[in-house]
């Protein structure tokens, strides 16, 4: 999608959030979260208190017991499973703990794969994930293959795929967990430079201080819901 | 750790327990089946030949000279001679059965089992109560099976029909020295020469020799004083004998053991590949944690040694369980043939069955080895940081020399000689392709799917699974191996036998000319008069007659069938389908078969000497050699003038005849039958072509449902190796299909993806297992089959099933994958793919 | 007859078809056999030969041998039979004459017979018996008179050989009326029968592998035949023991179930020649000892006297055996019987005790 006008609508709003494990425990309830447009939060918390399931709840991978999720402007609980996928493929990007490159695929290929996937021409989607690979510092290896890089490189191709198509939101869960505290702190800039150029909001997920400074907003996560990181 | 590993994959794990254990279990079942017919065979023929330390056997049924027996019974070193009659006869209710004419004094001395009862002279008890029989001329003693087959009792009389003569016996005793199945009547030697016009003629001598003789130098005393038309044979060069009867069958049952067994060597290769994929970031930990890399290698080595134990004994259970059941359902020769009658009892045979064993346990480490190798090199550091189960490939696969060396080197053993009549080097180039061709895969997977990375903006499943097999793959070789060697192996076997039926039939048709074929039971012969009188009958256009018989040219094989045929005016070998060139004979012309130019060595224009007739040398010449499937141990055309003018024997017990113009074949025959004198009449076959060429293909379908059954078994065993690799290889890639969908990939394009990617490995494996099965169909059709069997044939292609077996592939493949998939692409599993540590 | 001889049950019913003199042989095919009767004289060497138009014959050659200075017993015995198979066939192996030996040693140190028998159809040379003069063959036994007189004999196996020349002293020794031989009350129970007494032996005995020069004396009875035994007859006693000086002392009887005898016969020959026929009265044997055979159960009277009335008077000659067990256990070929040698003050031989064991069924 073409860089364009910030959404009016704000990138995700959620409202009286509940869910509890599949044995009965509520891990939360009345959560709420609105973000700006562009807005970089950080949410923390302990493990096993259910980060990794908000962030499922928001990509419209697992479902709520009560509340809401707008995305966009989009209600995810009007839309089906494919709609769903679709709104991923289209508004969200998404940068893992472990990187999750596709080995079989060169580094541009694995970039541009939210492009091809929303069938965008071949050659358009790849000149995007040529440029993309530029901004995260890896331009002109777009032909290299994921096991000639680094660890630090590999997140950076995943924030370039996370980004190549201009998701409204990118959630990142733990994004420099699998990294030394060096590139860790590379890739966390970069993180947060390109999300700033490219008017993303995002949700970060983390355990690490330094992470979440990076952040414009810190909360964790309670079984309340989220509170202002600190209190 | 092993345990643990296998735990978690029981479902890989035990196909290629599995694939080891049907590879042990049908080579030992194979082996075991045919050792116990052999045994049971050669029982048999003891039992005939009794315990004889040396036996003399006429060269064809016309026997030899009587004068022979004093003779060798006088030579120094015999103990005693036994002279004995053979015939082939029938009971007046048609069932045939062999009788001797013995002497049972002398036979009591050497083979004693061929009285009743106790023997005369021979020690024993019960002597007196047979005592009757002995010199008793109207006296026969019947072996259990003849007796059960004619369902006549002691005291009954017997009317026996051989050598076109009959007489009548009355049954004193049974012959309990006889086992098994064999129908057998002796009858006093007086008897035998005098009721069935055998006067003296002798069929056989078995000798006893002196206690502590040199056995070799009475063997070749004994061979000195042989005329040409008696040949020495031991027990030994008898057992020869029996075994190379079904040698070439059982080649062909062997190498679908190897089938499964090569396959079952794939599949561990697959299991443990995937396994030690998997276990990269645990074998990693384990390798920072100080274990040196060659504990991988020995851990991966032991689990494939486990693995290869397991299979190797259930296919030792299974073998016995198999070699039990097939001699119990389809005999001693499993359905081929060879063997009359009889279900042997199963013999063991510990030290084959051991060597089978360590086979399979071989096959089974070896398929570890490179596994191993891949595992002792897995860099620690790596694996550890990217978690990554997959490993990596470079974008460059470099030509696979090692492989083509391999498909090479079989190339060039296919063109070696066999080995002690077995084409070991056949087989070797067999193995070598399948082992280069295997190894060629990742290459050739690439090359296969280059093209299709070219596609125009393919649907992005399809793209996504062109770009994953392209991309890796060695992965996709490692799933396809087992399926490529069980694929090409039946498809050699598919089109060699194709190919073997599609000549037989040309075969039958060429040989079959003529509109009906007449032959009379065993004895009976036309004399000129009564050939005349059918020759005559306006209901034929022309009659060949024709005579054949067997003749024994070499001791330790089994007789040639001569056959003396050909028109008045046209040559014997007219109509013959001749392969290759033809000679003008000098002299007496011969045609021979293809089977007895390979065995005998012999080519056109050379020379040989037959033993026809009493006392009579014949020298011919070989004017051609002829394509023939009815004889594996060879036949041999002489013209029948020739014939007649050699042995002075006019009669002639066969004849081919082509009918008048609008003749019906049916009143044909009814009027050959009342043409032909009233003592033969009854003792005529007529057959039409049609009705031969019936019952020869259906013979040879029985004798190829056994192979048709285990290739089934092989294909099975190949299908459920990639429906366990591809499941393994799916769950392996959840993350991967985790990440897909959280970037926007929906569950049904996953599914398509998948489904691709089965099918493409299918439809690439169908391709290498069909193009490497025929280039091994051509080994086994010009070198195997030549070698083993003799004959050569000429190759045709199963369209229709190599065509099925393709498309079962590819389903197959695509159908694994899907299934595997959908566990893999669930909501939780999609939500695994990021985890707290 | 059938005699003093013991082989009967391979020749028993089926072998020897019953005698049915007169009947043309060639409709039925059955053998005519010759009759014996008196008055037939006989000739040498013609009647040394085989006389195959009858049922029975046997060459019996009994007699001790001086082995390293041990006395051993021996006998090698040739039997023909005529036997009742088809005289049509043609065929060389119609079993129309069977020929069967026995060779047996009885030596004091084994304490029991070694025994080694054989047997064959006539044919092709290997078991014939000759027309004209004695010349027996079966396999590589073989029991010929050469042209000085001398009879060869062969006949052993693996255990035991015997090689001997058994050189005549005397003429033969014709047996009842000038040959002709009564064996029963009927008249045609009756044999031609005549005996080389005092044969000088000289040869080799072989035991396991090992040749022995011997010297020795035997006596050699040439019998055939072609009548059975009478009905009531199970069995007989034979001796023939040649006494110092020269003198030939035969003597048997064919026994009733009783033991009674119902036929007895004999000679005693002097050693000027003179020869007294003993009528079935003038001969008994009386029993002083039996032996209980372990292995068959059959009692033998193994010391016996033989009584004889003599141109002299009465003469009793007690027989002593040069061992107790010499049953000789010719089964499943023949019966089981005692052959033995026996020693008399005066003289050494031979007796024979048959149906003993059980009756002889012929």
């Amino acid at each position: 999608m073409p860089a364009g006008p910030p959404p009016l609508a704000p990138p995700l709003k959620i409202a009286d959030l509940a869910k509890s494990v599949p044995g009965g425990r509520l891990l939360f309830s009345n959560l709420a979260l609105d973000m700006a447009p562009g807005e970089i939060v950080a949410i923390m918390g302990e493990s096993g208190v259910g980060k990794s399931t908000l962030l499922n709840l928001i990509a419209g991978l697992d479902r709520a017991d009560a509340g809401r999720i707008e995305i966009d402007g989009v209600d995810l609980s009007t839309l089906d499973d494919d709609a769903r996928t679709g709104l991923r493929r289209d508004r969200i990007g998404f940068v893992f703990q472990a990187f999750h490159i596709l080995p079989h695929l060169t580094l541009a290929q694995n970039v541009a794969l939210p492009l091809i996937l929303a069938r965008r021409p071949e050659a358009e989607a790849l000149k995007a994930a040529a440029a993309m690979l530029d901004q995260v510092g890896l331009g002109g290896r777009g032909q290299d293959f994921p096991a000639q890089v680094s660890g630090g490189e590999m997140q950076r191709i995943a924030l370039a795929r996370a980004l190549v198509h201009r998701p409204a939101l990118v959630l990142a869960d733990e994004p420099t967990g699998n990294l030394d505290p060096q590139t860790a702190d590379v890739i966390l800039a970069l993180l947060c430079d390109q999300l700033r150029g490219s008017g993303a909001a995002a949700v970060i997920v983390t355990h690490s201080e330094r992470a979440a400074a990076a952040a414009d907003r810190v909360l964790t996560l309670t079984a309340h819901g989220l509170v202002a990181h600190g209190r | 750790m092993v345990l643990g590993e296998w735990r978690a994959q029981p479902g890989r794990t035990l196909a290629a327990i599995l694939a080891i254990a049907v590879g042990v279990g049908l080579g030992l079942a194979i082996h075991l089946v045919n050792r116990s017919a052999l045994d049971e065979f050669a029982g048999a023929i003891r039992s005939v030949s009794g315990a004889a330390d040396l036996q003399v056997q006429a060269a064809s049924s016309a026997g030899f000279d009587e004068d022979l027996y004093p003779i060798l019974a006088r030579l120094d070193g015999v103990a005693t001679a036994s002279p004995v009659v053979e015939l082939r006869a029938r009971t007046d209710g048609g069932e045939p059965l062999t009788v001797l004419g013995l002497d049972p004094l002398r036979a009591a001395a050497v083979t004693p089992n061929l009285l009743g009862g106790g023997a005369v002279g021979g020690g024993g008890e019960g002597g007196v109560t047979t005592a009757e029989a002995v010199f008793d001329l109207d006296a026969i003693t019947l072996s259990p099976a003849a007796l059960q087959q004619s369902g006549l009792r002691v005291g009954d009389q017997v009317r026996l029909s051989a050598a076109g003569q009959s007489a009548s016996f009355r049954i004193v005793g049974i012959l309990e020295g006889v086992s098994g199945d064999r129908a057998l009547g002796v009858i006093d030697i007086a008897a035998a020469q005098w009721r069935f016009d055998q006067l003296g003629r002798l069929h056989r001598l078995d000798l006893r020799l002196s206690p502590g003789v040199d056995r070799s130098a009475v063997e070749r005393t004994v061979q000195a004083n042989l005329p040409a038309e008696a040949a020495l044979v031991t027990p030994q060069s008898e057992m020869r004998r029996t075994e190379s009867l079904s040698r070439a069958y059982r080649v062909n049952l062997q190498m679908l053991a190897l089938v499964a067994l090569l396959t079952g060597g794939f599949l561990v290769y697959s299991a443990q590949s995937l396994s030690v994929t998997r276990r990269r970031p645990q074998f990693a930990l384990l390798r920072v944690l100080g274990l040196p890399a060659r504990g991988m290698l020995g851990q991966v080595l032991i689990e494939g040694v486990v693995l290869g134990l397991a299979g190797a004994a259930l296919g030792v259970v299974l073998g016995v369980a198999l070699a039990e059941l097939a001699l119990r359902l389809l005999g001693g020769d499993l359905g081929g043939g060879y063997f009359s009658g009889g279900r042997p009892p199963l013999v063991f045979t510990p030290v084959a069955a051991a060597i089978i064993f360590g086979l399979g346990v071989a096959i089974a480490v070896l398929g570890s080895l490179f596994p191993a190798l891949q595992a002792e090199r897995i860099p620690a550091a790596v694996a550890l940081k990217t978690g990554s189960g997959e490993s990596a490939e470079t974008a460059g696969q470099p030509l696979p020399w090692l492989s083509l060396g391999l498909l090479a080197a079989g190339g060039l053993a296919a063109l070696g000689p066999p080995v002690g009549g077995v084409p070991l080097f056949g087989y070797g180039a067999i193995a070598l392709i399948l082992a280069g061709g295997v190894g060629t895969m990742p290459w050739l997977a690439r090359g296969l799917l280059g093209p299709l990375r070219r596609l125009r903006s393919p649907a992005p499943p399809i793209a996504l699974a062109i770009a994953r097999l392209w991309g890796a793959p060695r992965q996709a070789a490692v799933a396809l191996c087992g399926i490529v060697a069980s694929t090409s192996l039946m498809v050699a076997m598919a089109v060699m036998v194709t190919s073997f039926r599609g000549s037989v039939e040309d075969w039958l048709v060429q040989i079959l000319p003529a509109d009906i074929y007449m032959r009379l039971d065993p004895g009976l012969t036309l004399d000129p008069e009564a050939q005349a009188r059918l020759a005559a009958a306006p209901e034929a256009a022309a009659i060949e007659f024709r005579q054949s018989f067997n003749l024994r040219l070499s001791p330790d094989r089994p007789p040639v069938q001569v056959s003396a045929r050909g028109q008045a005016g046209a040559g014997a070998g007219e109509g013959l389908p001749l392969v290759g060139r033809q000679v003008t004979a000098e002299g007496l012309p011969a045609w021979i078969s293809e089977p007895m130019a390979r065995l005998y060595d012999l080519s056109p224009g050379d020379r040989l000497t037959l033993p026809i007739g009493p006392g009579a040398q014949a020298q011919v010449t070989v004017a051609g050699v002829w394509r023939d499937y009815s004889n594996q141990f060879g036949a041999l055309i002489l013209d029948q003038a020739a014939y007649t003018a050699l042995t002075g024997d006019a009669g002639r017990a066969e004849a081919a005849m082509t009918l008048a113009p609008g003749v019906e074949p049916a009143t044909a025959i009814e009027a050959f039958r009342a043409r032909l004198p009233p003592s033969i009449a009854g003792g005529a076959d007529f057959a039409e072509p049609r009705e031969i060429r019936a019952v020869a293909l259906r013979i040879f379908d029985r004798s190829f449902a056994v192979t048709y059954a285990l290739e089934a078994i092989a294909i099975l065993v190949g299908l459920a190796g990639v429906a366990t690799t591809f499941s393994a290889q799916t769950l392996a890639r959840r993350k991967e299909f985790g990440m897909l969908r959280h970037v926007g990939v929906r569950r049904g394009q996953i599914m398509q993806m998948l489904a691709t990617e089965g099918a493409l490995l299918g439809a690439v494996g169908a391709l290498a297992g069909l193009t490497l099965g025929v280039i091994m169909s051509q080994v086994l059709i010009h070198v195997v089959n030549p070698q083993s069997f003799n004959w050569t044939m000429e190759t045709r292609l199963p369209w229709p099933l190599l065509a099925s077996l393709a498309a079962a592939l590819v389903a197959t493949s695509a159908g694994a994958a899907v299934l595997a998939g959908r566990g893999a692409v669930a909501d939780s599993a999609v939500r695994a793919v990021r985890e707290d540590w | 007859m059938i005699p003093r001889r013991a082989f009967a049950g391979l020749l028993g019913a089926g072998l020897i078809a019953p005698a049915t003199p007169g009947l043309a042989q060639d409709r039925t095919g059955a053998p005519v056999f010759a009759p014996v009767r008196p008055g037939r004289s006989l000739t040498f060497p013609a009647d040394h030969g085989a006389h195959p138009d009858f049922r029975t014959e046997w060459w019996y050659v009994t007699g001790w041998l001086q082995a390293q200075g041990q006395p051993i017993g021996f006998q090698i015995t040739f039997f023909r039979i005529r036997t009742g198979a088809d005289t049509r066939n043609p065929s060389a192996f119609a079993p129309t004459q069977v020929i069967f030996a026995h060779a047996a040693i009885s030596d004091p140190a084994v304490g029991r017979l070694i025994h080694t028998q054989r047997i064959a159809r006539a044919g092709f040379g290997l078991a014939e018996a000759k027309v004209g003069d004695m010349d027996i063959v079966l396999d590589d036994w073989r029991l010929r008179r050469v042209p000085d007189g001398t009879l060869k004999a062969y006949a052993g196996d693996q255990a035991f050989g015997l090689d001997l020349s058994l050189a005549p002293t005397q003429p033969p020794l014709l047996q009842g009326e000038r040959g002709f031989s009564r064996k029963g009350p009927r008249a045609d129970q009756a044999s031609y029968y005549y005996s080389l007494p005092h044969l000088k032996v000289s040869g080799a005995l072989t035991r396991e592998g090992r040749r022995i020069a011997v010297t020795g004396e035997a006596w050699m009875d040439q019998e055939w035949s072609s009548t059975l035994l009478d009905a009531r007859a199970v069995g007989w006693d034979w001796a023939g023991i040649n006494l110092d000086g020269g003198g030939a002392l035969t003597a048997f009887q064919v026994r009733d179930q009783q033991g009674q005898a119902v036929w007895a016969g004999g000679s005693l020959r002097g050693p000027d020649g003179r020869t007294t026929i003993f009528a079935p009265g003038d001969v008994r044997f009386v029993t002083r000892r039996q032996w209980r055979s372990p292995r068959t159960g059959a009692r033998y009277p193994i010391a016996r006297d033989i009584q004889a009335r003599t141109p002299a008077g009465p003469r009793v000659w007690r027989l002593e055996p040069l061992f107790d067990d010499q049953e000789l256990d010719s089964r499943p070929v023949g019966p089981v019987y005692w052959e033995g040698a026996v020693r008399t003050e005066g003289g050494r031989g031979y007796l024979e005790l048959t149906g003993y064991d059980a009756p002889l069924a012929l």
